[in-house]
């Protein structure tokens, strides 16, 4: 039973910092929109060159 | 999606005759208006054409560059910049936009980007479900009007809120409620692993001081669900006692309370049992429940938007020497003499000093068509000048107005609504306060007989009679329906709305834009009898007549532009509308014109007939003739018999004259219809009804039904109407379908019948174990299963809503029923 007393406090403070995490996700915007950052990953993350014009 | 190839590449709007082209990715697109290729070149140059790609509805029509120039330049006079900007200090100012035609994820991207590339923008950020953007930006390289105008670039309108809008107290709110949530989710799971320990030990001999070490971990996890999570049900509980109430928050806050404190005297006193996995999970559950529905209160809007909307931000407020100024709606005075353009809205109360105009006075009468004023009649703030323009006098502005005044009677009769005492909620209180007198004889009974067994027996009568079921068997229901229903396209808005949907008796509908499709449709097209193939003559018709109505904004002329998009139309020279009469102009050196019949055939005396009717001619003679009707929703007559077949009484009250609305009665078999109401007639009706003892569920969809909406027992409001609707009511329909309403009612019932089979479940579980409790043949543990069993066999009977299937519906049948228009 011994393992309990490293086990124990460490879940606590797992537990702990995933609150904490939680938090401050929520206090910094992460969950006011939850549809925008889904289309994110598909950008390009740098403006696209207008390609050069044919004339 | 993006538009056919047939419309507008920006907007998806038909295209003109000789459609300008905008280059985007080096290919040319065809576009509506100068507007949109200003606004799809900029957005290309930017390197944001991927927005083309990624949108999933066109955007809005480009707003009119030399319009929106004059709108951005108003905002920086300091008389209205001071409402709307805030000062962050070191140059940065802070402003909350209402942006107009976010459609989809890809326009929050392109704003952000956009905006982003102005100089001097520190931060945007963009809301797409509020259709709100915060803006951050320094003073000394940007402006509010560049901002502005940035927006007015990309094809958007942007209309400043007022500064009391950045402190959003809806986003404080469910902020605070996710974080309750969450502490309560893993005290929860915490608690539970930790008590699972304690329910096996219990079996295997496990050593008091191992289990003194759990017990203090229950302990430490449960403290911040109950001291954290769970105070708005304290904070309630008090709220309703100083009210002299006795809410549902009351047993709730009561049983946390008293499980939480009895568990913390047994861990200290090495007592027989704790309870900190049952209160944590009581507590979760509440919660979810609480945050699901304050979610779908705020999806419905609120009222500070829809005022934003409705009233025009700017005047052009005449000079004494006859030049224009624009100035905020706020500065006008009474006396004040301003213009309105045609298709902008009316900033104050006021009558008009030109000769005639057209407006749209939706906003007080419901009523489709346009109303024609003539000098000296009255104008009302936030109606639609149709034809114009117009010259107004101002009499009455700010709360004066008859808007106001509406937005005040909404404000009222929603304060002034009968809040029903929930049935259920009674039950569980009292069923509260029995039980703590049995409690208290328990605890003096034992404490005679044997006073070493008091405390575990007092602690078992309260954790097995927890009024958890009690308080689960509402909640639990109401979620479940929640859900079902918001899945079926039916947003309930106030929880309570559930119980009252079930228990009504009446349904009043409003008619325009309720029972029939806010738009008019073009119907009949009558030839004169002539040589040639009909078919043939009503195309050309058709197309001559949707050439010379396009650019209109006429209610008429927008139902023949639509009903002819698509065919292909040549350009018209000379057009010019009269007001009053119609439109005229050149097509391939034909003269024509299309309006009233007296207009367009000139001609003092018609055919009654046609006097409702729209006529084509030419210098020839009649061309064709357009009946213009108002078309019945498809499944109005099926949402009708589906309510009479489910014994609700039915009746029409509309704003509209009574041929129309007898008609429209008589399609749909109703038999009490009202017309010619206004919103202070149909709420008088509405208590009538309510006086002679009837439950009453409002449907409307315009402004003028706010009111009737916000007195009813159960308003509903169409997702399609306006949004000060949707504001007032319990219940927004969205995706137009009005067949949603039987069903919604059938569910809330069956949502009701499974609350009551809960609540009956509950009572026979409560009398059954309460008096072994009180004996002292529960031990605590086995007191701490049946209650968290009772309470699971709550939530798994709720899961039952929406299960059944439906009896067997028939198919929509598409009505052809028309009503003249």
């Amino acid at each position: 039973m011994n393992i309990l007393v490293i086990m124990i406090p460490l879940s606590i403070l797992l537990l702990v910092g995933a609150g904490v995490a939680f938090f401050w996700a929520v206090d910094h915007d992460q969950f006011d929109d939850m549809d925008t950052p889904g289309l994110l990953p598909l950008l390009d993350d740098e403006p696209r060159r207008p390609p050069e014009r044919q004339e | 999606m993006n538009p056919s190839p047939a419309g507008c590449w920006h907007c998806g709007e038909t295209l003109p005759a000789q459609a300008p082209l905008a280059r985007v990715a080096g290919a040319e697109h065809a576009v509506c208006c100068h507007g949109c290729r200003a606004a799809a070149e900029w957005i290309d140059q930017l390197g944001l054409g991927d927005y083309y790609r990624l949108r999933s509805a066109p955007a809005q029509r480009a707003p009119d560059a030399a319009e929106s120039h004059r709108t951005a330049v108003a905002w920086a006079r300091p008389e209205l910049a001071r409402h709307a900007v805030r000062d962050l200090g070191g140059g940065r100012r802070e402003s909350m936009l209402l942006v107009e035609g976010v459609r989809c994820t890809a326009c929050v991207w392109l704003i952000e980007r956009a905006l982003s590339a102005v100089p001097g923008v520190a931060s945007v950020q963009v809301n797409a479900g509020a259709r709100r953007a915060r803006l951050v930006w320094d003073e000394s390289q940007c402006s509010l009007p560049a901002i502005l105008e940035a927006f007015a670039r990309a094809g958007y309108r942007a209309a400043p809120l007022d500064a009391a809008a950045l402190d959003d107290a809806r986003k404080r709110e469910s902020r605070a409620a996710l974080k309750r949530l969450i502490v309560a989710g893993f005290g929860a799971m915490q608690a539970m692993m930790y008590a699972s320990a304690l329910y096996l030990g219990a079996f295997d001999g496990m050593d008091t001081s191992t289990r003194d070490v759990f017990r203090w971990l229950g302990l430490l996890v449960a403290t911040p669900v109950v001291v954290y999570a769970a105070r708005p049900f304290f904070s309630g509980a008090v709220r309703t006692l100083k009210a002299r109430r006795l809410g549902m928050d009351v047993p709730v806050a009561l049983a946390i309370a008293l499980i939480f404190g009895a568990s913390v005297v047994e861990a200290f006193v090495g007592g027989a049992e704790v309870y900190f996995d049952s209160v944590s999970m009581f507590v979760f559950f509440l919660l979810v429940g609480r945050y699901l529905e304050m979610r779908a209160r705020h999806r419905a809007g609120d009222l500070s938007d829809a005022l934003a909307r409705l009233t025009p931000v700017f005047a052009d407020r005449y000079r004494a020497d006859g030049t224009l100024e624009r100035v905020g709606a706020v500065e006008l005075q009474p006396g004040d003499r301003v213009h309105v353009a045609e298709g902008s809205a009316v900033p104050a109360d006021g009558v008009l000093a030109g000769t005639r105009c057209r407006v749209d006075e939706a906003l007080l009468s419901g009523e489709s068509a346009p109303v024609e004023k003539r000098r000296g009649d009255e104008l009302v703030a936030g109606s639609l000048l149709v034809e114009g323009p117009a010259e107004l006098a101002v009499r009455r502005v700010g709360g004066d107005t008859v808007i106001a005044g509406i937005i005040a009677l909404v404000t009222r009769a929603q304060t002034e609504r009968p809040r029903l005492a929930e049935a259920g909620e009674r039950a569980a209180a009292g069923f509260v306060a029995r039980v703590l007198v049995l409690a208290v004889i328990t605890a003096i009974g034992w404490s005679l007989v044997d006073p070493a067994r008091a405390f575990t027996a007092t602690l078992a009568v309260l954790v097995v009679s927890c009024p958890c079921a009690f308080a689960l068997a509402v909640p639990a229901a109401l979620t479940r329906s929640l859900a079902v229903l918001a899945r079926q396209g039916v947003l309930v808005v106030r929880s309570d709305a559930i119980e009252r949907l079930a228990g009504a008796t009446h349904v009043v509908f409003d008619k325009t834009g309720t029972l029939t499709d806010p738009e008019l449709a073009l119907g009949e097209i009558a030839l004169p009898p002539a040589a040639g193939d009909a078919a043939a003559r009503r195309t050309e018709a058709l197309a001559l007549a949707g050439t010379l109505a396009r650019g209109s904004r006429h209610p008429v002329a927008l139902a023949i532009h639509r009903a002819t998009d698509g065919i292909a139309t040549a350009s018209v020279d000379a057009l010019r509308a009269e007001a009053g009469g119609g439109l005229s102009g050149r097509i391939n050196g034909r003269r024509l014109r299309l309006g009233h019949a007296r207009f367009a055939l000139r001609q003092e005396h018609i055919d009654p007939a046609l006097e409702d009717a729209v006529v084509l001619a030419g210098d020839e003679g009649p061309i064709a003739t357009f009946h213009l009707v108002e078309r019945l929703r498809a499944d109005a007559a099926d949402t009708i018999a589906s309510l009479q077949a489910q014994g609700l009484d039915i009746a029409i009250a509309s704003g509209d004259a009574a041929p129309k609305v007898a008609a429209a009665a008589r399609a749909l078999g109703i038999l009490r219809w009202h017309a010619r109401q206004r919103p202070a007639d149909k709420l008088a009706r509405l208590a009538e009804l309510r006086a002679g003892g009837a439950r009453v569920i409002a449907v409307g969809d315009g402004i003028n039904d706010a009111p009737v909406l916000a007195g009813a027992d159960v308003a509903v409001a169409l997702a399609s109407g306006a949004e000060l609707a949707q504001a007032s009511s319990d219940v927004v329909l969205s995706g137009q379908r009005l067949s949603a309403l039987p069903e919604a009612r059938r569910i809330a019932r069956e949502t009701l019948a499974i609350l009551r089979q809960n609540q009956r479940w509950a009572l026979v579980y409560n009398l059954s174990v309460v008096p072994l409790g009180a004996l002292g043949f529960i031990p605590p543990w086995l007191a701490a299963i049946g209650m968290s069993a009772s309470s699971l066999g709550v939530v798994l009977n709720a899961m039952r809503v929406g299960r059944s299937r439906p009896p067997a519906h028939p198919a929509p049948a598409i009505r052809a029923l028309e009503t003249p228009a």
